[in-house]
């Protein structure tokens, strides 16, 4: 604490001008800062499409803002046609920082160019080509669907007309565990998103659920209530060798791995209310991490390692909280009423959660909100691939 | 003399042994094998599960719970000791199935609902009654009793019902 003002000073020193002029200057970078880019609308058959798509992942990315006119650093351009798209990224010199061809579809192709800009401009890995699954509630039943991140190429994944909750999708969104109650109990299934193949692959005894696949996809991390009370287990994907990490009087929840699937973040309530805490995967000792909140549950670690998306209650509702788990700082999101179930996107600055009966996105940094997925009745408990 | 200085001795060191524990339980974790502060569930009876046919549910009165809470208040114990002398007359076994109000996020309801099933299961155990003959499964905040909100509808969510497997 005691270094702090002299840090304030150091920095003050560094972003002022002093009037030395031999002196390299100093830009700070902003997280929230984009950089301004200016879009000429697609070319060939299905140009007016894509135009609107792309329109779309820019605005939502976050590191770059459309500006209208030539007042930019980078025009961007193209053409699509048959499900193709050529795509082109030139500087304020006329050089050119990208062209390629992206396909497998407009939209997909669309997505493609997206993230390669993102890329290309600023470094940043970006959003478009990310797939959310979610639970559902068209069919009269919860369901579990997964949409493209936009809420576009909606497919339901499961039709067990009972209650089909708790998604997770593996890396690559390849894979998804989720739990259903089609014996009766709460099981756990992991289904082959490409194929729709699907197995039961957890079954104790008691209720089995909140698996979350672990980010190299060959482990899970579930509570499982077998032994007598619902505590935190590691699984391999298959489901055996399940490994108990925790022996509590109270219950553990919600596991969300570190993005070395090292350690495993999860609520739970051992000191009365439900809290954070952090384990290693391999067992040992739990940390508490403090949030301020009494309330903490729905822990979602971001893929840069370095926060922990959450929901706390309060004012009636749910908000979501960001731990900074270097700082130990939190902060609370502007979402604009009750949202739950946070999970963080693979750029580490975009989270999706739940609000009213639809998914939305927030861009942390600039505080936009866009809602992408509705139309499936409630949706809820989003799960986002990285 | 010797007897009571003997338990006083064995009282203050079990005591000391509790503290002991006390002190180091949030660092302990568990290890395969190892017992949790539960008993184990038995393996499940195939084809038996509470919303199914040949399982009798609301033969009694369910066990309602506090907010966030799982312990079972001394205004419900009634409600145990009428089950577990209902089932040391016959051999059935139950299910038992916990549930929440929709004050909590969905997935710490499921497990909360869960507890107090078990919380249930482990006072019927108290009552002598064999954990092989009771099972759980929680429903989290699905399947309320009550779909209205506010706390007098919250009230009768939070709840552990029974089914008798016939």
């Amino acid at each position: 604490m005691k270094l702090r003002p002299i840090f304030s000073l150091a920095l003050l020193l560094l972003i002022c001008p002093q009037g030395r002029s031999q002196e390299t200057p100093t830009i700070t970078i902003k997280k929230g800062d984009a950089v301004a880019v200016s879009l000429q609308p697609l070319t060939g058959a299905e140009g007016a499409a894509a135009t609107k798509v792309l329109e779309n992942d820019l605005a939502i990315s976050g590191w770059l803002n459309v500006v209208p006119g030539g007042q930019s650093g980078f025009t961007i351009q193209g053409s699509a046609s048959a499900g193709s798209v050529e795509g082109r990224v030139v500087n304020a010199q006329g050089a050119s920082v990208l062209s390629a061809t992206y396909s497998g579809g407009t939209r997909s192709a669309v997505h493609q160019f997206a993230d390669a800009i993102v890329e290309a401009i600023t470094g940043n890995k970006g959003i478009a080509t990310s797939r959310i699954a979610f639970v559902g509630t068209a069919s009269g039943k919860k369901e579990i669907y997964i949409a493209d991140y936009d809420g576009a190429n909606v497919v339901q994944l499961t039709r067990d007309n009972s209650i089909s909750v708790s998604p997770s999708l593996g890396p690559g969104a390849r894979q998804l565990a989720y739990t259903g109650y089609q014996s009766g109990y709460a099981d756990i299934y992991v289904i082959n998103v490409g194929t729709g193949a699907r197995n039961r692959v957890i079954k104790f005894p008691g209720t089995n659920t909140g698996a979350a696949i672990s980010p190299d996809g060959g482990r899970m991390a579930v509570t499982l209530s077998k032994d007598g009370n619902p505590e935190l287990y590691v699984t391999s994907i298959g489901g055996g060798g399940a490994r108990r990490l925790t022996k509590t009087s109270g219950v553990e929840a919600s596991p969300t791995w570190s993005p070395d699937a090292s350690e495993i973040i999860y609520t739970s309530d051992d000191s009365g209310s439900p809290l954070l805490y952090r384990i290693s995967a391999s067992g040992g000792t739990a940390n508490r991490l403090n949030t301020g909140a009494s309330y903490n549950t729905e822990p979602s670690w971001s893929p840069d390692g370095k926060q922990v998306a959450f929901n706390t209650r309060g004012g009636g509702g749910f908000q979501i909280g960001l731990l900074d788990l270097a700082r130990g700082s939190v902060r609370n999101l502007s979402t604009g009423g009750n949202s739950e179930d946070p999970t963080f996107g693979p750029s580490s600055r975009h989270v999706a959660y739940a609000q009213g009966d639809a998914i939305w996105i927030i861009d942390v940094p600039t505080g936009k909100t866009f809602k992408v997925i509705s139309g499936v009745g409630k949706a809820t408990q989003p799960s986002w691939s990285r | 003399m010797k007897r009571s200085l003997f338990s006083c001795f064995s009282l203050l060191l079990l005591l000391a042994l509790m503290a002991g524990c006390q002190s180091t339980k949030k660092d302990f974790v568990g290890v395969d094998g190892d017992y949790v502060t539960g008993s184990p569930l038995p393996d499940r009876q195939e084809g038996v599960s509470f919303l199914g046919g040949n399982v009798s549910r609301g033969d009694f009165e369910p066990i309602y719970f506090n907010f966030d809470s799982f312990s079972i208040a001394g205004s419900e114990a009634g409600k145990i000791t009428a089950i577990a002398a209902a089932m040391r007359n016959g051999n059935a076994n139950i299910i038992v199935a916990g549930f929440t109000d929709e004050s909590g996020t969905e997935e710490y309801n499921r497990v909360l609902g869960e507890r107090r099933a078990l919380a249930v299961r482990d006072a019927l155990i108290t009552e002598g009654i064999s954990g092989a003959r009771i099972q759980t499964v929680s429903f989290g905040e699905e399947l309320p009793a009550n779909p209205g909100s506010g706390e007098s509808a919250w009230s009768k969510n939070r709840r552990a019902e029974i089914g008798v497997v016939r």
